[in-house]
């Protein structure tokens, strides 16, 4: 087994819902008691249906969520960070290394700024590189390994479709070269013919980079593609996680079971009979 | 693809410059674009940019002093006088205008000016006449008393030449309604620049750290929108010393239509904040180190220009209008200063009304001024919204 | 006679940048107690086309004069397109035609009760009284699965969940028993275990009260489980229509068998996927001749696909795609 990069130990992400005068707020428990290994150069798939916390989860990795109980360790080999009380000036070197890709291909690129100036930004914010020659020639080499054309770089984002702003925002992760990168529903918003190139890219860009993927995704299909690992998330708490094959092939909790259940088959011949999870019947 | 172009045509050179052409194209270029096409609103900033213009120039276009030192004692409520070119005396090249001069109506015992056809006055090009001062300005503490002129566009050998007619104490309707124009341009634009200063913090602020901040900010916003303006006016209008020279009057008419004119803009300025502060770009940006400062300079800020100049532009003409209304009920500018309030307030007599219907001229430039802000504004936020056109 | 035929239905709209074609030429035809699913991916016009039939498009569509639209009632064929004013409207919008919409929380008026909305619907399109009214939107709500329909009926929308919603929707648009139910993306938002029970309850609306439903999707696992024929749309255009066992197990069209094959499957986590290449191009630049024959790796460059555009060909009984006939072989 290899050594894990991401260890989360009983993690709590807790909101106040409001406040109260008198006694304690009610909390909403995003999440919930949760750990986790993500072994490095794994494509770790994230399953849950909306409201799971599976989109905190992945944010409470890269800091961007507040913990509010148990721990996150980044472990790469060279360096050890407590993700959760990790100091200012690690913070910025955390941030080289752990990286987010977004779902709305839309919402994520600045529409005022050049394809170019959009990837380059991480470079120039984190001031990795010495020269405007020196990001140039980084931004260019993501470009060309996110299949993205050179004439492109000077462009504004509304000359592209969803698939290249996609391709796009995959470069601006991927530029300061993390070794860790969380994709948050990445190919939710994109048509099905597109989203298999998407998927596809990415698993090549895993292999090339040797990047540890989390892929957080509420498509349990696309999930079986791509990932070699896969939990599954329910209100806060992980279901299950497994080997995708073993997974797929032999789901043990109920809540998996009804989930596999409940996507449509291609055949229809193959009537949809879903199963009805009932956690409190389960319990 | 529009309907002319055939479908099968191969992509040529040109074509394919004009799509590269729209892929670079910045925003603001995008913008522009947008904006050209919008025929109205092009029709609105031409007329502004003609108003603004005259405004800037009303000295030289302006043949006489539109104050009472100018005023033409020959030609009291006066009918507009139209040069001409031909009489029932023969024609002439250069166009004239008849002579006049006022005479005792017996029935209405007013004096009229009445006209006299055996008289020719020409009509000249670059007279010399009052003084005036270019370049002159006066901001507190740093002032330039300019350069003194004296040449104007046109004027008449003798006598005088009132295209718009004169009012009843013989000023030239013309020269005043140039001066008015220049004078509301200068309050909307000292009102504008004051609220906005004061919107882009206290919005700014709000919107920016959120949280309790915003909520008191909030509640300062919510209170002074609160405080009805007629009756704060008037208080201050009593406030406001007699003595008080017209150029102090009208600074602190300006400084008052910016302290009231200041929450509706922080308010838009904030939700606009708000909403971009949450975009994904904004919080890729974070993940990668970025500091308050750099979201602000390289995402926020940009992202706001456009709105920016859309809001200063759409906020203009209520500034026009708010010193106009003061100026109509009394409060604000007074006689002889030449603003459009002033001088609407003067077509409300009934004596006008009814006989001397041309001092209603300077109330067709307001109506224009205040559309052609108004087109304009709605053309530039039609223009600055990228989504506009995707919606259809 | 089918209940609601579309002809050579063509629709573009007039934009700052020109006229921008968002349906090309696409006919079809729905007969009661039919599923007819319309698959197709953004910019398909898939949704515009079933707006049309309640002439719910923008402003600025322009019809082509050739379209026709009609609606068979018993009371005689409507011609919906030359439909102008409101009042001639209200036989077709919640009439004879109700449509189900993609987000639920957008078409429930939110400062509304879900009972009021109901109601008002019926006093406007039936001859009940108010009572009447609310005791039939009660049974409404309890047909689609509402536990507690009196408790719930005066509730707002924002206090039932997302698959609540998404049922009370559907309660209001057949509660006054549209002959024909346009259901554009309903189960989208939601989440896979609630679109199953969705996807149920359609299927049990359909035996039960014997409408027609256009079911409106980009998922084609969702139309193989719902639909019983089938029309792929690309670009405002059908490329593939038939029945649906056909057309999912033999797909003609190199359009309908590359989104199969992009679809990731579960029973063979082996397959690759592969994605159909190129991107779909913008409204403004519409390929010609086919369509998607930029994007067709099957044809060899020069080829008739991109200067001439294919009839639709029948492939094999009732199923159809856009190609030449010399393109239709025998099936092996």
């Amino acid at each position: 087994m290899n050594k894990p990069l991401i260890t989360i130990e009983k993690l709590g992400i807790h909101y106040p819902l409001g406040q109260s005068l008198f006694g304690k707020p009610p909390v909403l428990k995003a999440v919930d008691d949760v750990s986790l290994k993500i072994e490095k150069g794994s494509f770790f798939g994230l399953v849950g249906e909306s409201g799971s916390g599976k989109t905190t989860l992945g944010r409470a990795t890269l800091r961007a969520a507040p913990i509010t109980s148990g721990t996150v360790i980044y472990d790469d080999g060279e360096v050890v960070y407590d993700v959760g009380s990790i100091g200012k000036a690690q913070l910025k070197d955390y941030r080289t290394r752990a990286q987010l890709i977004f779902q709305d291909p839309y919402a994520a690129l600045s529409p005022r700024m050049t394809v170019r100036d959009i990837i380059a930004e991480p470079l120039e914010v984190m001031k990795l590189t010495k020269n405007r020659e020196e990001t140039d020639a980084r931004v260019r080499e993501i470009a060309a390994k996110c299949r993205l054309n050179l004439e492109h770089l000077r462009r504004f984002p509304h000359a592209f479709s969803g698939g290249q702003r996609q391709r796009i925002s995959i470069a601006r992760a991927l530029v300061c070269g993390p070794k860790f990168v969380v994709a948050d529903e990445a190919v939710a918003a994109l048509d099905v013919s597109i989203q298999a190139d998407i998927l596809n890219l990415l698993k090549s860009l895993q292999r090339d980079l040797d990047l540890t993927i989390l892929f957080i995704s509420h498509d349990l299909s696309v999930v079986a593609h791509v990932c070699d690992h896969v939990a599954v998330m329910y209100h806060g708490n992980i279901m299950e996680q497994a080997p995708t094959r073993q997974l797929f092939a032999n789901p043990t909790h109920e809540y998996t079971q009804s989930l596999l259940s409940a996507i449509p088959s291609l055949d229809p011949d193959e009537p949809l009979r879903a199963k009805v999870y009932r956690p409190e019947e389960a319990r | 693809m529009t309907d002319t172009t055939p479908e099968t045509a191969p992509e040529s050179a040109e074509d394919r410059a004009r799509k590269e052409a729209y892929f670079t194209a910045s925003q603001s270029q995008l913008i522009w674009a947008r904006f050209k096409k919008n025929r109205s609103a092009m029709a609105g900033a031409i007329v502004l940019a003609i108003l603004i213009f005259m405004g800037l120039f009303a000295p030289f276009l302006s043949p006489y002093n539109p104050t009472i030192a100018g005023a033409d004692k020959d030609y009291r409520n006066g009918a507009p006088q139209i040069p001409m070119f031909c009489d029932d005396n023969g024609c002439s090249w250069t166009p004239f205008l008849h002579g006049v001069k006022m005479e005792l109506d017996m029935a209405t015992l007013r004096r009229n000016p009445v006209i006299d056809p055996d008289v020719r006055r020409y009509v000249t090009l670059l007279p010399q006449g009052w003084e005036y001062r270019v370049a002159k300005f006066d901001i507190g503490i740093v002032s330039f008393n300019g350069f003194a002129m004296t040449t104007h566009l046109f004027g008449v050998e003798e006598g005088g030449i009132h295209i718009f007619g004169t009012d009843g104490t013989g000023k030239d309707v013309f020269s005043r309604t140039l001066h008015a124009i220049w004078t509301s341009l200068a309050v909307g634009t000292i009102g504008v620049v004051i609220a906005f200063v004061l919107a882009l913090v206290i919005g700014g602020v709000a919107g920016y750290f959120g949280g309790w901040i915003d909520g008191v900010l909030q509640m300062i916003t919510d209170a002074v929108r609160t405080v009805p303006a007629i009756p704060l006016f008037m208080a201050l209008a009593a406030f406001a010393p007699p003595d008080w020279s017209s150029e102090t009057r009208f600074f602190f008419i300006s400084c008052i239509l910016g302290l009231i004119g200041w929450p509706t803009l922080a308010r838009r300025v904030r939700t606009h904040l708000l909403t971009e502060r949450t975009q994904e770009y904004v919080l890729a940006a974070q993940l990668c180190g970025a500091s308050s400062g750099h979201v602000i300079r390289r995402h926020l800020l940009p992202s706001f220009t456009s709105y920016i100049i859309v809001d200063l532009v759409i906020s203009f003409p209520y500034m026009v209008l708010s010193e106009t209304a003061l100026s109509f009920i009394g409060l604000g500018l007074k006689e002889p200063v030449n603003s459009l309030g002033v001088l609407l307030q003067n077509v409300s007599k009934s004596d006008v009304l009814l006989n001397f219907q041309w001092e209603f001229i300077p109330v067709i430039f307001f109506v224009a001024l205040v559309l052609a802000f108004v087109f304009v504004g709605d053309g530039l936020r039609d223009a600055a919204d990228p989504y506009s056109s995707a919606k259809k | 006679m089918s209940l609601l035929s579309v002809e050579n239905l063509q629709l573009k709209f007039r934009t700052d940048e020109g006229l921008v074609t968002a349906v090309d030429d696409v006919s079809f035809t729905l007969q009661a107690g039919e599923v007819l699913g319309l698959v197709g991916e953004s910019g398909s016009g898939k949704s515009v086309t079933a707006k049309s039939i309640m002439m719910l498009n923008a402003e600025n569509a322009v019809y082509d004069e050739r379209s026709r639209i009609t609606l068979n009632l018993e009371s005689g064929p409507i011609d919906v397109l030359s439909l102008r004013r409101a009042r001639d409207m209200k036989v077709v919008r919640g009439g004879a035609v109700s449509m189900i919409f993609q987000e639920p929380m957008a078409s429930f008026a939110p400062a509304i009760t879900i009972g009021a909305q109901m109601i008002e619907q019926l006093l406007l399109h039936t001859e009940m009284t108010k009572q009447q009214a609310r005791k039939h939107s009660i049974e409404m709500l309890d047909r689609v699965g509402i536990k507690d329909p009196d408790k719930r009926i005066d509730q707002y929308a924002f206090q039932l969940s997302g698959g609540m919603r998404q049922r009370a929707m559907i309660a209001m648009a057949l509660s006054t028993n549209p002959k024909v139910l346009i259901a554009d993306e309903p189960t989208t938002a939601l989440d896979v275990t609630i679109q199953a029970q969705v996807i149920e309850l359609m299927k049990d609306l359909v035996s039960e009260f014997r409408m027609a439903i256009l079911f409106i999707t980009h998922d084609l696992g969702v139309i193989a489980q719902t639909a019983d024929r089938v029309a792929v749309m690309y670009l405002g255009r059908i490329m593939e229509s038939g029945p649906v066992r056909d057309v999912i197990r033999h797909p003609a069209h190199a359009y309908t068998q590359g989104l199969i094959n992009a679809l990731p499957k579960l029973d063979d986590l082996d397959a690759p996927l592969t994605p159909i290449p190129g991107d779909i191009p913008s409204p403004l630049e519409r390929p010609s001749g086919c369509v998607f024959h930029p994007r067709n790796p099957t044809l060899v460059p020069g080829s008739r696909y991109e200067r001439e555009v294919p009839p639709l060909t029948e492939v094999s009984p009732g199923h159809f795609a856009a190609l030449f006939p010399e393109d239709v072989g025998p099936r092996s």
